[in-house]
């Protein structure tokens, strides 16, 4: 598993190698290798499927007992399937959607990624190697959201996505902490096999959740998902719908089993699963947007899964592990097919499009398909698992909660077949949606009807994906017996119990199909009724977004507040408050006790030195009494050259010298600077009379002149001077055993320095070029006397560089 | 005052350019001397890669901006590359079942020259004199584009 996670990272990278330049080639090579993951997977099934987990385990950083800790077993083994099967599906169907864009290689490189980091949440036992994986999927998924940068409501999309979706990470990794400190397991097999109870646990679970909710676009964080539709409709179709939302089933699934019986779990998992079917449902069901409608209705289908998956129990599992299959196959088909449209028609408007049926046969084919399993219609999969899980809940074995769950499903199954119809009807029927004309926000002219005979034929190329994957939706039904027993011994590893369960095509006439049928009739009714209204529900005033916006905004004012509160720009203020804090810490010590260790200093040991300590002095006493900026740094410079003579008198050249060389540059800039500046010194601010000035020099002189005593007197260990000057020559090969301090003994404190001066460097050069290109944009701005509102695009364009 | 010039201000000075044109081999020479005679003798990267940088400024100061333009390194990639030097030692010595940073000492006699020695932390001194270089560099440039900026102002 590790050399496989490792050639995702790999070809990732030689993917993005070519940064904006023209990499045709990347998407099939990525292609490749998801096809190798696939390939791999199926050889190892057999064993696999026959309950021998395969582990790996790789110590990371041994001194924190940090390992990554992979385990592939039955589950692991169908998400990765699903992960890398779709992976290449997605791939290839990119080639015909993208064409001839620029930047595949980037797109390839970060598909490759998240695909990477996806298989490792699927495969990880660990907790943090799960958390790791976790949030490498975040910020994949954050960049392909973002993937055409140059769109304002993609970048906010992106971000958004990536906040709501990495503060979950972080609750789920104060979970993980809680657990693995209390119950010293750091795996999730451990977990299960001893878990643990009480109230910590509780709550531990609760934050676990909070970061499945979040990953799988669950009320109330709902709202990110329908925003991250601002990505490419493929990158859409992988991560938004068949697998990256999967992320959060897939550890309620792992943990249900053992964790759902006890405390808040199932309540919290029924209520937050039921409102998103319910929520999503309703707002599919008020889309024009085909892509949109899927994605709300994604949000829907999640609530159904979380709710399966969450309930622990054996059969509830078994169903919803199925249900999870067949909506990777039908989601990622109707994704992909609206793709197509978008590309061919030009608009994925349902009022706009007519006469699908006769332009593209196979889409229209693949999306009936496709609806009809989203549906549960059989003889497709849909409809197999769906019966499997209300046949599940009407064998209630948990009570109350049980019957809520029946019910709220059958609700949102009701929903889910009307918002199905609407978008199958919106997207090949003839008649669309008639126009809302009394509404003023809709402007008529936008919504003429696309021409069937001016939409492209698409390449076979184009729409095999989602031909094939609706086609195994059906094939998936037909076959329910083979599939459901390879599902079973899968959901095996989730609870053994599920082993013995069984999926069939054609139940008979039970009450699972009594439920079914009274779902579909009502939503067919359902869509009837609610088949003329135009009206959308802007996602963006939703109560759930509206909140994140205001507590973005609150953020961002409070710390725009507190920085202006807290940085004045007074250059003078900022020097006060450090130098009087200086003087109040070092006083505090020395108040303390730290007085003890100062020695009566001699003034000097020679003559020689003598006059060099006047000098110095003299040199120092002058520089207040300077009038000009530039007399002061001069008589400063002074100052700084006796004091090398002083280093060079008492035998530390090496001193010496980097004294003289540091004090010429300090000079050299003193002047550079100081030529732009008035040669005289300007007026002390108000706040700060000549009194408080002469306090404050003279406080922090005294007390560091007291702390530099007593801290070379307070010596307790013995000095390690002597073996450093023994061991410079036969250790390190040097005589200079002040240079071999700084390259050898002490070599790492002196790569942790030169990396600050790297990074103070480097940032000073970016700093001084961003501000450069920045001037020239304003330049290019004034000079055309651009739009109004030009200051709030340089400022977006000035975060977003 | 001193300030940055250019040929074209009225107020260059000849005496400054001639000397910084003078002196700047030797101050390079200089710095390369103080880093690789650090090892046995006072000097060492730092302050060799200072004095090297000194020779840039003295180069800023005599002829300005566009003399410093001149140089087309890009002390980003200087400071890069001695980064990389630097840690590249350390892992290297780690990579020969070393201690980070642990030095390792070639002895050999090479005809005409004698006997030579290298250690590998000399290398390691090597990357901080170019790391400090490009930082200095990196200051000029600073100053450089201010310069500019108060051209164009005007």
């Amino acid at each position: 598993m590790i050399p496989l996670l490792l050639a995702h990272l790999v070809v990732a990278a030689l993917c993005l190698a070519p940064g904006r330049h023209s990499a045709r080639w990347a998407l099939p090579f990525a292609a490749l290798l998801s096809a190798a993951t696939f390939g791999w997977l199926v050889s190892q099934s057999a064993d696999i499927l026959d309950g021998n987990p395969s582990t790996t385990n790789v110590e990371w950083i041994p001194e924190l007992s940090l390992s990554i800790t992979l385990r592939l077993d039955g589950f692991g083994l169908l998400m990765g399937l699903i992960v890398s099967g779709i992976g290449v599906l997605v791939l290839l169907y990119s080639m015909a959607y993208f064409g001839r864009r620029e930047d595949l290689g980037r797109l390839a490189g970060l598909i490759t990624g998240f695909a990477g980091a996806m298989l490792g949440i699927v495969w990880a036992d660990g907790l943090l190697t799960l958390f790791v994986f976790w949030e490498l999927t975040s910020i994949t998924s954050f960049l392909l959201i973002g993937f055409t940068d140059k769109v304002p409501a993609a970048r906010a999309a992106a971000v958004r996505a990536f906040l709501v979706t990495g503060a979950g990470g972080l609750c789920m990794l104060a979970g993980f902490i809680i657990l693995t400190t209390s119950t010293g397991h750091t795996t999730i097999s451990e977990l299960v096999a001893d878990p643990p109870s009480g109230t910590l646990t509780n709550v531990a679970l609760v934050l676990v959740l909070l970061g499945a909710f979040t990953k799988s676009a669950q009320f109330p964080f709902h709202f990110w998902l329908p925003g991250a539709m601002a990505a490419p409709t493929p990158v859409s179709a992988y991560l938004h719908s068949a697998t990256m939302v999967k992320a959060g089933l897939v550890v309620v699934a792992r943990f249900a089993p053992t964790f759902a019986a006890d405390g808040p779990w199932r309540w919290l998992i029924v209520s937050a699963g039921l409102t998103s079917l319910m929520l999503g449902g309703f707002r599919a069901l008020r889309q024009q947007d085909a892509k949109l409608a899927l994605a709300h209705g994604t949000v829907s289908q999640l609530g159904f899964l979380m709710v399966l998956l969450g309930l622990g129990t054996p059969a509830a599992t078994y169903a919803g592990v199925a249900m999870l299959v067949a909506h990777a196959l039908f989601k990622a088909s109707l994704f992909l097919c609206v793709g197509v449209v978008d590309h061919e028609a030009g608009t994925r408007d349902m009022r706009r499009l007519r006469g699908l049926r006769r332009a593209l046969p196979v889409v229209a084919a693949s999306t009936t398909i496709a609806a009809a399993s989203m549906a549960a219609v059989p003889p497709t999969f849909g409809f197999v698992t769906k019966e499997k899980a209300i046949d599940g809940l009407l064998d209630n074995e948990i009570g109350a909660i049980g019957t809520v769950a029946l019910i709220g499903i059958a609700i949102g199954s009701v929903l889910t077949v009307a918002y199905t119809i609407r978008i199958a009807v919106g997207l090949l029927g003839d008649n669309a949606p008639g126009i809302d004309t009394a509404d003023p926000d809709i402007d008529a002219a936008d919504l003429a009807p696309v021409d069937p005979a001016s939409i492209h034929r698409p390449s076979i190329g184009f729409v095999a994906a989602p031909a094939l994957l609706a086609a195994l939706s059906v094939i998936a039904g037909l076959a329910a017996g083979p599939v459901g027993d390879r599902i079973a011994d899968a959901a095996a590893s989730l609870d053994p119990e599920t082993a013995s369960k069984h999926l069939v095509l054609w139940p008979g006439f039970n009450g699972a199909l009594l439920v079914s049928t009274l779902i579909v009739a009502a939503g067919v009714a359902l869509w009837w009724f609610t088949r003329e209204r135009t009206r959308t529900v802007d996602a963006r005033q939703s109560f759930a977004t509206v909140v994140y916006e205001r507590t973005y905004d609150g953020l961002l004012d409070g710390a725009r507040r507190t920085t202006v509160l807290t940085q004045s720009g007074s250059l003078p203020l900022y020097l006060a408050i450090v130098l009087v804090t200086l003087t109040a810490a070092l006083g505090a010590a020395l108040i303390a006790g730290a007085t003890d260790s100062i020695s009566s200093p001699r003034f000097s040991n020679s003559a020689v030195e003598f006059v060099v300590v006047l000098v110095t002095g003299a040199f120092a006493v002058a520089v207040p009494f300077s009038r000009t900026r530039f007399g002061a740094a001069v008589l400063l410079g002074g100052s700084g050259y006796a004091l090398a003579i002083v280093y060079l008198v008492q035998g530390a050249p090496d001193l010496a010298i980097t004294q003289f060389v540091v004090e010429t540059l300090t000079i050299v800039v003193f002047l550079v600077v100081l030529a732009r500046l008035p040669n005289e010194f300007s007026t002390a601010p108000p706040w700060a009379p000549r009194i408080a000035r002469l306090g404050i020099a003279a406080g922090v002189g005294v007390t560091v002149a007291l702390f530099a005593l007593s801290a070379s007197g307070s010596r307790t260990a013995p000095s390690v001077g002597a073996d450093y000057i023994e061991l410079s020559e036969p250790e390190a090969g040097g005589r200079n055993v002040v240079n071999v301090i700084l390259v050898d003994f002490r070599g790492l404190d002196t790569l942790g320095e030169i990396t600050v001066l790297a990074v103070a460097g480097a940032g000073v050069v970016n700093l001084v070029r961003a501000a450069r290109r920045q001037q020239r944009r304003n330049r290019i701005e004034d000079s055309t006397d651009v739009v109004a509102d030009a200051p709030s695009v340089r400022r977006q364009v000035g975060v977003w560089r | 005052m001193i300030r940055p010039m250019t040929a074209r201000d009225p107020k260059w000075s000849v005496v400054l350019g001639a000397t910084v044109t003078g002196l700047t081999p030797i101050l390079l020479l200089f710095s390369i001397f103080l880093t690789l005679r650090g090892h046995n003798a006072p000097g060492g990267g730092f302050s060799g890669g200072l004095v090297m940088g000194s020779a840039v400024i003295l180069r800023y100061l005599a002829s300005g901006p566009a003399g410093t333009r001149t140089l087309r390194i890009d002390p980003i990639a200087l400071i890069g590359a001695g980064l990389m030097i630097a840690v590249g030692v350390g892992l290297t010595s780690l990579v020969v079942d070393a201690s980070f940073l642990e030095s390792a000492i070639w002895k050999d006699d090479l005809p005409v020259i004698g006997e030579i020695k290298i250690v590998s932390s000399s290398i390691f001194d090597i990357g901080v004199h170019i790391l400090v270089v490009g930082v200095v560099m990196a200051m000029v440039i600073a100053f450089a584009e201010a310069d500019d900026e108060v051209r164009e102002r005007r």
